[in-house]
């Protein structure tokens, strides 16, 4: 039976918490404990979920959880299965999940995600990508995109953002020979739940990479947050993937894409940007297509 | 020392309003001011608060204003009538950002909002609110309060804001010449205010309209004090009594001798789990028209927070306008997400001062 909102548990496992309204990262972290249940139990490392769902004397998991050192999350999930394991405590149905932002991830924690995945601990780990640190104000991370506009990367007459291109971590970590990888979008949640579903079931480290775009941040109306998440990957510039047993599969090949231009056009981030900008951001989207295209499995165009 | 209390939600710029006030006392000579937040994790929407302490000596009491001389709303869903007296120093002033007036002499009303939607074209109550106090309290004058910002603040904002400034004061001098003052105002603490502003604090009931003319009579008649009674009633009952919430239908769990994985069966909790409640920094509420709800459940797959629940077929059999959903008022944060994703549009969002004054 596939997952959706009439097959999703009715149990709010990530509720209450202090999260900006529209928060995607918040939709991303609830709408996957509804699939692991409450018997996963979370890490958060430093990083906007962990400030908004510990707010003592309030906790707004349902689950178990706790907050890691920045660098650690995947450490600290390696330590906490391997606890579990060694008490002969561990319930079969219980996932040991990390949630980290994009910072977290791609810049503090890299090395920590890529220890566990070289050591193929029985971890799931979530990134939660929001393209910058929101929780300490918006400053560039390693996974914002070419262009955006942080306070760490200002735009003005004489910059244009972010001069960085976003770094691929979902093929950084299939690189490590992970048994299963995929990439999300919060505006697509049957396909991010169904992926975190089947991640739950395969025994090894898991990565989930999912696009859950910020109101604060990313400059739009709080209401708009999953019709972005949708535009991102409607337009190319994010992409549905899995890794499993060494190969990629491409989950949505569109033979259009939309308006790459109305996509950066609705955030206050990408505003600065003139039409030679946009053209390149779209000339690195084509190339990246073409290469997936070629060398993963992919459906045809629809 | 007067001490000013500001209460805003993250992003309206209460902070910034603070610590210009005290910048702008502070370049008087012998005036000291400190300026200092206080928030939370929380993020932007959230209630906070922010403080501004001003006297004639360095100050050393860092510690957060329980009761001041001028608290200052930049957000009328905030006030909580009577409880908002207890913040307030006797002969204090509470300053609200709102449309509406209230019938109690401590409350005066300036469409801050208004004003600064005239001359910005975007709703920044900070500024406004603090060329009011200029007004109220005239230890710190206007031209302080704009040297402040002007030193302060980018220079792209400094036209705009100015001309907030005077538009707001501007609007306070109209009002006066129309009303009639009676009586003095007793004030704690205002060996550097002069007579004019104790005047001006008196004008208690007024309500400054964005226009700049005042909206009512200085003295309200009988219908209209019948009014805001009712409103004050109102909106001193929002979060516990509201007709709109129903919390028969959210289903709750009452003991904290459950096991934690049994805590999430319901979208509102006791034991611990949970004990603040997160509807304060809403200022406008999905509602639902269960008619043409088609119980699709994308609003309540798609809402960040949890809040949209499925209700039970009991519920739906007793209820005539019930459908596949309800929402939890308590922790719904107003975002609009779901009226967003509602294919069959039954949800829209409505001004959560619409619904608190019905």
């Amino acid at each position: 039976m596939g997952i959706n909102a009439k097959t999703i548990s009715d149990n709010e496992l990530f509720f209450g918490h202090k999260a900006c309204a529209g928060c995607g990262g918040a939709l991303a972290v609830r709408a996957a404990l509804k699939v692991l249940g409450p018997q996963a139990i979370a890490a958060l490392p430093a990083g906007c979920m962990s400030a908004t769902g510990f707010n003592f004397p309030d906790l707004c998991f349902a689950n178990n959880a706790m907050i890691t050192p920045f660098a650690a999350t995947a450490s600290v999930i390696t330590g906490i299965e391997a606890g579990l394991r060694a008490q002969g405590r561990k319930p079969d149905d219980a996932t040991v999940v990390g949630f980290a932002g994009d910072g977290g991830t791609a810049d503090i924690g890299l090395q920590a995600l890529s220890g566990a995945i070289d050591r193929n601990d029985d971890v799931l780990y979530i990134c939660y990508d929001n393209e910058a640190y929101m929780n300490t104000g918006i400053q560039k991370s390693s996974l914002t995109p070419f262009g955006a506009r942080t306070t760490t990367t200002p735009a003005g007459s004489h910059h244009r953002g972010c001069l960085t291109q976003k770094k691929n971590m979902f093929e950084i970590v299939a690189a490590h020979g992970i048994p299963y990888a995929a990439t999300a979008s919060v505006g697509y949640l049957n396909d991010f739940m169904r992926k975190v579903k089947h991640a739950a079931s395969i025994h090894g480290t898991k990565y989930i990479h999912v696009i859950a775009p910020c109101p604060t941040g990313w400059g739009y109306g709080v209401d708009a947050t999953v019709e972005i998440a949708r535009e991102i990957v409607d337009c190319g510039l994010w992409y549905l993937a899995e890794y499993e047993q060494g190969s990629f599969t491409l989950n949505r090949n569109p033979t259009e894409f939309a308006s790459v231009e109305q996509y950066l056009k609705h955030q206050g981030r990408f505003k600065h940007l003139q039409d030679e900008d946009i053209a390149s951001i779209e000339q690195q989207r084509d190339a990246k297509w073409e290469y997936m295209r070629d060398c993963w499995t992919a459906p045809s165009r629809a | 020392m007067i001490e000013f209390l500001w209460h805003g939600r993250g992003g309206q710029g209460a902070f910034t309003a603070a610590r210009l006030l005290g910048a702008a006392a502070s370049t008087s000579k012998g005036t000291y001011a400190l300026a200092f937040p206080s928030f939370g994790p929380e993020r932007r929407g959230a209630p906070m608060r922010a403080f501004t302490k001003i006297a004639d000596r360095p100050i050393g009491d860092r510690s957060a204003v329980t009761q001041a001389d001028y608290v200052i709303y930049l957000d009328e869903t905030l006030l909580q009538v009577p409880s908002c007296f207890d913040e307030l120093k006797p002969g204090g002033i509470i300053l609200v950002n709102a449309q509406r007036t209230w019938d109690d002499d401590r409350i005066i009303s300036i469409d801050a909002d208004g004003i600064s939607q005239q001359c910005l074209g975007r709703p920044f109550p900070n500024t406004a609110c603090l060329a009011a106090l200029t007004a109220c309290d005239l230890s710190v004058s206007l031209d302080q309060v704009k040297d402040a910002f002007c030193a302060y603040m980018p220079k792209k904002l400094h036209k705009g804001n100015v001309s907030v400034m005077d538009a707001t004061v501007q609007a306070m001098k109209e009002s006066l010449v129309l009303s009639s003052h009676h009586g003095t105002l007793p004030h704690a603490d205002t060996n550097d205010a002069n007579a004019s502003s104790k005047e001006l604090c008196d004008a208690g009931d007024l309500d400054f309209a964005s226009d700049g003319s005042a909206s009512s009579e200085q003295v309200p008649t009988a219908s209209n004090a019948v009014t805001h009674a009712n409103d004050a009633r109102a909106l001193s009952s929002i979060d516990t009594d509201s007709p709109h919430r129903r919390p028969q239908i959210i289903p709750q769990l009452t003991t904290d001798t459950i096991a934690p994985v049994d805590y999430a069966h319901s979208t509102c909790y006791k034991g611990g789990h949970l004990t603040v409640r997160n509807a304060g920094w809403r200022n406008q509420r999905p509602i639902i028209d269960a008619a043409a709800c088609t119980g699709c459940l994308q609003c309540y797959l798609y809402c960040p927070d949890g809040t949209i629940f499925k209700t039970t077929d009991e519920f739906r059999s007793q209820a005539s306008d019930a459908c596949a959903v309800a929402i939890d008022y308590d922790f719904c944060k107003g975002c609009g997400i779901c009226a967003h994703m509602c294919k069959a549009h039954a949800i829209s969002m409505v001004p959560e001062k619409e619904v608190t004054s019905r």
